[in-house]
């Protein structure tokens, strides 16, 4: 197969989130919590301990009736590499290494067994994408039948995130392996959510490979931190530096603006 | 030392008596001595067997005799499956190809046809080198991409004539061979351990994927799910 | 020799000093330190290998094709199937959520009958044996006192060869009495045997539909196919097609669509007229159509251009002038327009008037059976079977006025209206029931004014379920005969959901029945065969998925191969030969009816002067209302401005709420005619004033501790209006107030 893409360097698995397509219909954190074992409880409506890897948000412009607008805007964890690769606001202040940023994927991993809890990260995150289990999961008798044997159970006390669904990444890794090869195609890799949108609003693949279609909508620009060239894309809160994997695509402009706002992913704020 | 025992040899002897090293000092080293090597035997004999419980594998399994039988060596029955993932230990539907019908008359033969094959029950076999759940391991990255044969981290096994007994950690529940059987943990040879020390010596050592920024090593998504 | 403190200390220190020479220390610091990352108690799902299983998943409404995945035996993950024709590779967030319906504890583990009082919870294990018989001679007991019309049947699906093995078993009985449980369908088929003068079902071009007017229609939140919708929806923006949302409530197709239009709910088919006004008064419709294909336009036109002009309609619908001018002339003047109704999910099917308007909005542009138009499609049908063979009893049965009226003189296009048996019941008019079977259908909860539909059960000395989970019907039931859960049986799902190509999916058994469970097709078969004569003649399979094999027979080959069948080159007829009407055109008027009571919009019910506002149901695609219970993860995904806790929180907009005195989260008692409850109050810009929105689906009382008791169902406050020209249910709401708790 003929690449003039991203061969044997380092990737940037990212995502580009059209949010004029997305419709809000969760099916994506369902397929998320189903591909990660993400566990529940008989009460999740207290969202300040529901764990969503993946949370949709519901954002509205603020406008009495009639010129109300609302946006859905699905949030994973971003996978921040901050102002030097692996600057990520959560990775810097893991006292336990539980955290860590992977130079060859871009990826922000969470290591259940080496996280101890202090919820230093969860403190340092601006997305609140990270998520702290109060109690052991339960799963109600026979559903656990249903668990994916690629990613580990948690257990209370510690923080768990969105992976990028890097268990897809090493078992798409398997199947290269065994036909002797190194690199993925942008399809072989793909993560759940991307997979169950029915909207087709997520799209997932290397920023650094120019023939990946992320590459193409978001047009990163290296030398600024990895900003979008394309000017109806953007990301979260842009202004902190975080240099977040995921980008955002609306033609909406209070969006735009709204994602800009320091307390756009608040509690008060916004609706899940 | 006792008072009274003082005035005995005074006594005795009509003149004082200087206690000698070796009659105060012996005592003292026996007993450290004693207690050295009391727990010297606790902590190399004793302690082990206390750590580890014993379990006999459901069915006993002769590798050499099989491995006589199939062509393809280890692969035959422990292979990969297209997708790259790797069986494991055999499923009773591979076994079932030969042992439909009890081929001789060995007691465990006869005993896993019955027990298993008829009432097409899985055997629980007990996996010597199972790592906990948050580990990942691909085996087909270093069988087939590192051209790592089965012995460097599995050993001997395929050439044992019944399987050994099984040694379970009842604090850790890990298997005895992810520690290695040596209980000071010293390996002479690679398949020795499995701990997460051997697997980073050797991802150095080969550069494997030292990307992480934490630790300027392995990544953690390496080895971890 | 003699221990002292010494010699003791010296037995201390060479204990320590070869203890620290062993390697217990450093083991056990090692042991314990993985101790403590090992949580026994939490599962380790066993690996092995990977395999991927296509089916349909008949749980939503449309039916998603999925690739089930598989590790062992087990089922792990549900995922869209690429290559299918409607969700094409998306799946909707209900299908997704399937392992838990499977291997959740709600399902039904064996046959069970009823020992303690009904709805009491108190159950039996049966066999099947044992249960079939029971069926059985109950069946004939009623047979042999020649009453067979009092057995009758609900289900939830109205095509597919499950739902016609019930009505073959109906009719092969003797009794017409099968039923489908309501939705926008109902009306839609019979505004197309009026207008179009078939009988058939409606199918949207809607990919090619470049302006798309929809009529409360929550096109991205389940109605039709929920994942063919949405993905629609995307094509839409690719292709920027428009979208106008008229609804009182800033749905999440409002939200985005191109404009929302609110309207004062119950009047969209006086907007709809009012638009129509507009592109007659204006000569913007087609012409050829108008003048060379349909009939009755002139009676049309008189009804709407002497009653909906825009300055009256938009005193009625709250909707300026201007925009219905400005709609009226987008939708006449856009390439290939088409109007759509059926509120939210269109579980309720709204009045025959509503449909009719807004289809002649399809009609006045042209946009009939042409390319991203509406389109006359066939019924699906099970063509291999032979007729059923009919003995006397069942002929006289079969003669007998159906229970709930559809097909008499008053409703001759209805073929159903399971709104109008809790009526029918309370009455014994025309006759009492003796017997009932539930297919996949949750009447006690989903029917609007459930607490009338539980009153009419109680009527019924014997009610048989063919339920997997235990929803609110099946505990009421006295005998329960649990079908296998979706993902271990055969069964055909036809698209009905308004696909514009005839399809059929396959469902095939993606694990082995995990319980004592029985497919209801085998059961039938099986009861069928138990009654004897005709009754086995008539149904003569060996097991149901021979049955299924010979009812699809020209189909089945593609249907194995492929998982599903469907005829891509299907294109509707051409307008000459399109209408086999008495005239052979299109028909406006519908001679002789009166089209102003027609359009008449449907009164709320219990008008007595003590309401101040109007409760609107709206249906949200994280809530499933119809069958299926929310699995957990389905819950989880609920909203909390929607459920905190168990409390509802039900929509007003915030001057409604400032009037009330109401601020976020005020606990309220919400009173209807039907009765009252208490709720929480979340203030919402999307909302019109003076409304109260309360969402479907919630307040279950059956299942377990993950859905039970949260909410209140919003079909205990309202109730269905009986449309007069139809029969159809056409409440759109109820009127309501709202106090302090």
């Amino acid at each position: 197969m003929k690449h003039t893409g991203n061969i044997g360097k380092p990737k940037r698995y990212g995502m580009v989130i059209d949010l004029d397509k997305c419709t809000g219909c969760g099916t994506c954190m369902v397929a998320c919590m189903a591909e990660n074992n993400v566990p529940f409880k008989k009460d999740e409506s207290n969202k300040l301990d529901s764990i969503t890897w993946l949370r949709v948000y519901r954002l509205t412009n603020g406008k009495p009736y009639p010129d109300n607008e609302v946006c859905y805007l699905p949030r994973p964890c971003q996978h921040c590499a901050g102002k030097h690769e692996g600057h990520s606001p959560c990775v810097s202040v893991c006292p336990a290494t539980a955290t860590d940023y992977d130079q060859e994927t871009g990826i922000v991993s969470q290591i259940y067994t080496r996280c101890f809890g202090c919820r230093y990260c969860m403190a340092a995150c601006p997305y609140h994408a990270r998520y702290f289990n109060w109690w052991d999961p339960v799963w109600p008798k026979g559903m656990e039948k249903a668990l994916n044997p690629n990613v580990s159970a948690r257990m209370r006390g510690i923080v768990e995130k969105c992976s990028f669904c890097f268990h897809r990444y090493q078992k798409a890794m398997e199947k290269a392996h065994m036909e002797g090869r190194r690199e993925l195609e942008e399809d072989e890799y793909q993560t759940a959510c991307t997979q169950a949108c029915p909207a087709g609003a997520i799209t997932f693949g290397d920023l650094n490979n120019p023939e990946h279609k992320v590459h193409q909508i978001a047009q990163p620009d290296p030398a600024k931190g990895g900003r979008p060239r394309n000017p109806k894309v953007f990301r979260l809160l842009e202004e902190l530096e975080t240099n977040p994997k995921v980008y955002y695509l609306s033609s909406r402009e209070w969006v735009q603006e709204a994602c800009h706002k320091p307390h756009l992913l608040d509690q008060k704020t916004a609706h899940h | 030392m006792s008072k009274v025992d003082d005035t005995k040899h005074v006594a005795a002897d009509g003149q004082e008596k200087v206690p000698t090293a070796s009659e105060t000092g012996g005592p003292i080293i026996l007993f450290f001595m004693i207690g050295l090597a009391l727990s010297l035997v606790v902590g190399w004999v004793i302690f082990p067997k206390l750590l580890y419980s014993q379990k006999k594998q459901p069915i006993d399994f002769n590798h050499v005799q099989h491995m006589e039988l199939v062509d393809d060596g280890c692969e035959s029955c422990h292979f990969f499956r297209d997708d790259g993932s790797f069986s494991g230990a055999p499923t009773l539907a591979q076994c079932i190809d030969c042992h439909e019908e009890v081929q001789s008359d060995t007691e465990n033969e006869i005993r896993f046809v019955e027990e298993y094959v008829q009432k097409n029950r899985e055997v629980p076999w007990l996996v010597y080198s199972k790592q906990p759940q948050c580990v990942y391991f691909s085996h087909v990255a270093h069988v087939k991409m590192g051209n790592m044969d089965c012995v460097t981290c599995h050993g001997h096994i395929g050439e044992s004539t019944e399987l050994p007994v099984y040694e379970q950690n009842r604090i850790s529940l890990y298997s005895r061979n992810i520690w290695g059987k040596n209980i000071g943990g010293f390996k002479k040879n690679t398949w020795d351990r499995m701990k997460m020390d051997d697997c980073a010596e050797c991802h150095v050592k080969e550069g494997v994927r030292q990307a992480s920024v934490q630790t300027g090593k392995g990544g953690c998504f390496v080895c971890h799910k | 020799m003699k221990i002292d403190r010494r010699s003791f200390l010296a037995l201390s220190v060479g204990g320590t000093v070869g203890t620290a020479l062993t390697p217990l220390p450093w083991k056990i610091q090692d042991d314990l330190a993985i101790w403590t990352q090992m949580w026994p108690w939490t599962p380790d799902p066993l690996d092995g290998e990977n395999t991927f299983t296509h089916t349909v998943s008949t749980l939503c409404r449309g039916g998603c094709g999925v690739t089930v995945r598989k590790v062992g035996d087990r089922v792990v993950k549900i995922e869209g199937r690429e290559d299918y024709p409607t969700n094409q590779g998306g799946v909707c967030n209900l299908c997704a959520s399937g392992m838990q319906m499977l291997y959740g504890p709600t399902r039904i583990p064996h046959p069970i009958k009823r020992v303690g009082d009904r709805g009491a919870g108190q159950w039996a294990r049966i066999s099947w044996e044992e249960a079939l018989s029971m069926v059985a001679e109950q069946l004939g007991e009623i047979r042999q006192a020649g009453q067979p019309e009092t057995v009758a049947c609900l289900s939830s699906r109205k095509y597919g060869s499950v739902a016609e093995l019930l009505k073959r078993f109906l009719t092969a009985y003797g009794s017409p009495n099968f039923m489908v449980t309501p939705s926008m369908m109902d009306a839609y088929d019979m505004t197309l045997k009026r207008m179009h003068g078939v009988d058939g079902r409606m199918g949207f071009d809607l990919e090619n539909a470049d302006y798309v007017l929809s009529f409360g229609s929550g096109l991205i939140e389940g109605w039709g196919n929920t994942a063919y919708m949405i993905h629609t929806n995307s094509v839409w923006k690719e292709r920027k097609a428009t979208v106008k949302q008229i609804e009182p409530r800033l749905s999440n197709t409002a939200a985005k669509s191109d404009q929302w239009i609110p309207v004062t709910p119950g009047t969209e088919a006086i907007l709809a007229l009012g638009i129509a006004y507009v592109i007659i008064k204006e000569s913007l419709y087609d012409y050829d159509f108008v003048n060379n294909f349909s009939t009755g336009f002139e009676e049309f036109r008189s009804a709407v251009l002497s009653g909906y002009s825009p300055g009256n309609v938009a005193k009625q619908t709250g909707v300026d002038q201007s925009t219905i001018v400005t709609l009226a002339r987008e939708f006449a003047r856009a390439r290939r327009p088409m109007a759509l109704c059926g509120r939210g999910q269109g579980t309720v099917p709204g009045g025959l008037g509503e449909s009719v308007a807004v289809h002649a909005l399809n009609a006045l542009v042209g946009n009939i059976n042409r390319p991203g138009g509406v389109w006359a499609m066939p019924r699906p049908a099970v063509d291999g079977w032979a007729a059923p063979a009919l003995d006397a009893s069942a002929q006289a049965g079969l003669a007998k006025p159906r229970l709930d009226g559809a097909g008499s003189a008053a409703f001759p296009f209805a073929e159903q209206l399971f709104n109008r048996v809790p009526e029918a019941l309370a009455t014994g008019s025309p006759y009492p029931l003796k017997a009932l079977f539930v297919y996949e259908a949750n009447p006690l909860f989903s029917t609007p004014g459930a607490a009338k539909v539980r009153e009419a059960f109680d009527q019924i000395p014997f009610i048989v379920s063919f339920a997997s989970h235990m929803d609110e019907t099946a505990m009421a039931a006295d005998l329960i005969l649990p079908n296998h859960a979706h993902l271990e049986r055969w069964e055909d799902v036809p698209d009905t959901s308004g696909f514009h190509q005839p399809m059929i999916g396959l469902v095939q058994p993606v694990v082995e029945p995990i319980r004592d469970t029985m497919h209801t097709g085998d059961a039938l078969l099986r009861l069928a065969a138990a009654l004897g004569g005709t009754m086995a003649a008539s149904m003569p399979w060996e097991n149901y998925k021979a049955c299924l094999q010979e009812g699809l027979a020209s189909r089945w080959s593609q249907l194995e191969a492929d998982g599903f069948w469907i005829d891509n080159r299907y294109r509707p007829d051409t307008w000459s030969l399109a209408f086999p009407t008495p005239s052979g055109k299109f028909d406006f008027g519908v001679a002789g009816s009166d089209l102003k009571a027609l359009f008449a919009p449907a009164q709320p019910e219990g008008d007595d002067g003590s309401y101040n506002l109007k409760l609107i149901p709206y249906d949200s695609v994280r809530i499933p209302n119809g069958p299926v219970g929310s699995p957990p993860f389905l819950v989880k995904i609920v909203s909390d401005t929607v459920l905190k806790g168990n409390d509802l929180f039900v929509e007003v907009n915030p001057e409604t709420a400032k009037a009330a005195g109401f601020v976020e989260g005020d606990h309220a008692v919400l009173k209807t005619p039907l009765g009252s409850a208490t709720v929480r109050v979340h203030l919402s810009d999307g909302l019109m004033p003076g409304l109260v929105a309360i969402p479907r689906g919630l307040g279950h009382t059956a299942f377990d501790g993950y859905l039970a008791e949260k909410g209140i169902n919003a079909n205990d406050l309202i109730g269905s209006v009986e449309d007069a020209a139809s029969g159809l249910d056409a409440a759109w709401g109820i009127l309501a107030s709202l106090v302090k708790a």
